[in-house]
């Protein structure tokens, strides 16, 4: 146990909000096995997110002026290019999020290389930029992936899950350090309401919860990370929580969030290069 | 996104109340081994015993049409209730012949499942079927050119849109799309052994279902979009939960412009509109990429 300073935000803001998105949209298992070309049903439930849940939830972003990041498996960018080229036309940033959504944990360095290279070449086609930022796909990697990421242009993750605000990551062979900005399962939505079959989600295929005993949980690790001066970040998903009657539960997540005028909204990208100016000395 | 011209007469938005009618085939399908397990199967016979007459009493009460879909064997099994739905003005739709789980089949056989259950149908109601519902699984490449041969003009099996769309091979058949969110089986279906669901999840809160499922209503109606709800006469149609339905429809009914409609009387009007699909809609995506990954 140590005793951390408490994190210092600009402009006077005493703590930080780092709204993210998955945008998966058809990637995952089911594409990375073949399965889903047997599957249109799941195949459209995964592509619901970037044909119509995605530009619902960029209108609501402006009215609430919340900047935000959208990791995004590649493959959706070369499917849904205008949909993705949006985001950034409307202010938000675009990060990595594997190829098909590929679990880093269970490749090579060799494959992780790959995924990264196509990420970067179809990231430069369709959107015309290099990405600073990356969220690994189903959570885990290996050992040697922060090395890899830094030498592809990434700057700061957001892959993690212990801790509750944004901490340096010692990359060997680099000076710069890759900002790690943690993210928690208490603030995804699959964890909360979202549910499919064939394949079965959750696994259990447990129940959906309430959904506004679901808001009411955000709305408290909100103000609680918000009255620690902490950053947090989510991990939602445009096809679970860009649906018609849950775009509502954001829209007053959203409004309950900007009842505050102490806190940084900002992007992930922004957060790292803060993070990165406050704390990295030599 | 959905404007003014997008449902007839001015209304705002479509209701779809489909009802899955699938007696104990539905469960045989999940779970085989129940065969012959009275106790199990009288959990699913419910439907037929008491639910059939609960919901269509409401309906009746509400003023609200709805579209039931059947496997054939169902309506052959139990032709005094397929009658009394179709007499109460309902649609009847097909689900194919037996309740089956379409990805083990072939696209022969699914398209003699299709055939025979319309067959079945209309051996009872006079009518053949124009609608229909996959019981479990996913279809075939060409399924769909077979589902117009046999005289379907609407499905709703796919999901992937809030609002109808022409299936880009068989443009005569507008999907429905569904969305597990209004559907009553992920929140109320239960059995102890064999469980189901399988992590024998508690029965979800009575009162917070109803919440989401207007909340949800809320979100399909500011939107303009297709709000189908998928129930099943054995689950939503208890004592108890029926007020659930009820309390949810008299809500949507308070608005004056809000479309309750058979699926076939939606699908007609989509089929009218002709609405062109754009090459980033799902199917369209979809479309373009399975023949690549297929053996």
């Amino acid at each position: 146990m140590s005793s951390s300073p408490q994190p210092t935000w600009p402009d006077g803001h005493t703590a930080c909000l780092a709204l993210a998105f998955d945008l998966d949209g058809p990637t995952g298992d089911a594409m990375l096995n073949g399965s889903i070309w047997h599957k249109p049903e799941y195949f459209g439930f995964g592509g619901y997110g970037p044909y119509r849940a995605l530009p619902r939830i960029l209108d609501l972003l402006d009215e609430f002026r919340i900047p935000t990041t959208f990791f995004v498996p590649a493959w959706v960018v070369e499917n849904w290019p205008k949909q993705c080229q949006s985001i950034i036309e409307r202010g938000h940033e675009v990060a990595y999020h594997g190829y098909k959504h590929e679990s880093f944990y269970a490749l090579t360095l060799e494959q992780q290389k790959d995924v990264m290279n196509k990420c970067r070449e179809v990231f430069w086609q369709y959107l015309n930029i290099r990405a600073e930022g990356f969220r690994t796909p189903s959570g885990d990697w290996r050992a040697e992936t922060p090395a890899m990421l830094v030498e592809a242009g990434v700057t700061y993750s957001s892959s993690m899950r212990g801790d509750d605000r944004p901490y340096l990551v010692k990359v060997p062979g680099f000076d710069t350090p890759l900002v790690e900005i943690p993210g928690r399962w208490e603030m995804d939505d699959y964890a909360s309401i979202a549910y499919t079959r064939a394949p079965d989600f959750p696994s259990g295929l447990d129940r959906t919860a309430s959904y506004e005993l679901t808001l009411d949980n955000w709305c408290r690790e909100f103000d609680g990370a918000m009255n620690e001066g902490l950053c947090l970040t989510t991990l939602f998903h445009p096809k679970i929580t860009g649906k018609p009657g849950r775009i509502l539960l954001l829209e007053k997540l959203f409004e309950h969030m900007r009842q505050r005028d102490d806190v940084w909204f900002a992007t992930c990208r922004d957060v790292a290069h803060w993070w990165l100016k406050e704390h990295q000395h030599g | 996104m959905a404007d003014s011209t997008t449902w007839p007469k001015g209304y705002r938005c479509a209701v779809v109340l489909t009802v899955d009618y699938n007696d104990v085939h539905g469960i045989l399908t999940q779970a085989p081994e129940v065969a012959g397990r009275d106790k199990t199967l009288s959990v699913w016979r419910y439907g037929t015993q008491r639910g059939v007459e609960r919901l269509l009493a409401l309906l009746k009460e509400l003023g609200v049409p709805s579209s039931w879909c059947i496997p054939g064997i169902v309506a052959e099994e139990n032709p005094e209730h397929i009658r009394a739905i179709q007499a109460a003005g309902h649609e009847i739709a097909c689900a194919g012949y037996r309740h089956q789980n379409y990805d083990t089949l072939s696209l022969a056989e699914q398209s003699a499942a299709l055939e025979h259950g319309c067959r079945a149908l209309a051996d009872i109601t006079g009518q053949r079927p124009t609608g229909f519902r996959m019981p479990a699984g996913n279809w075939a490449p060409g399924f769909t050119e077979a589902l117009r041969e046999q005289g379907i003009r609407w499905s709703s099996c796919w999901r992937g849109d809030d609002l109808p769309f022409a299936h880009p091979t068989a443009p005569e058949v507008i999907e429905l799309p569904m969305h597990y969110e209004l559907e009553d089986e992920p929140y109320f279906a239960f059995n102890l052994s064999p469980a189901v669901p399988p992590a024998q999840s508690r029965i979800a809160s009575y009162s917070h279902t109803l919440a989401n499922l207007q909340m949800d209503f809320a979100g399909f109606h500011r939107f303009g979009l297709c709000y189908v709800l998928r129930l099943h006469p054995e689950i939503i149609a208890t004592p108890g939960r029926i007020g659930v339905l009820r309390e949810l429809l008299l809500g949507i009914q308070q608005h004056d412009d809000v479309w309750i409609a058979t699926a076939g009387d939606v699908a007609q009007w989509w089929a009218e509109r002709a609405v062109p699909m754009d090459e980033e809609h799902p199917a369209a995506v979809y479309e373009r990429h399975y023949r690549a990954y297929l053996p």
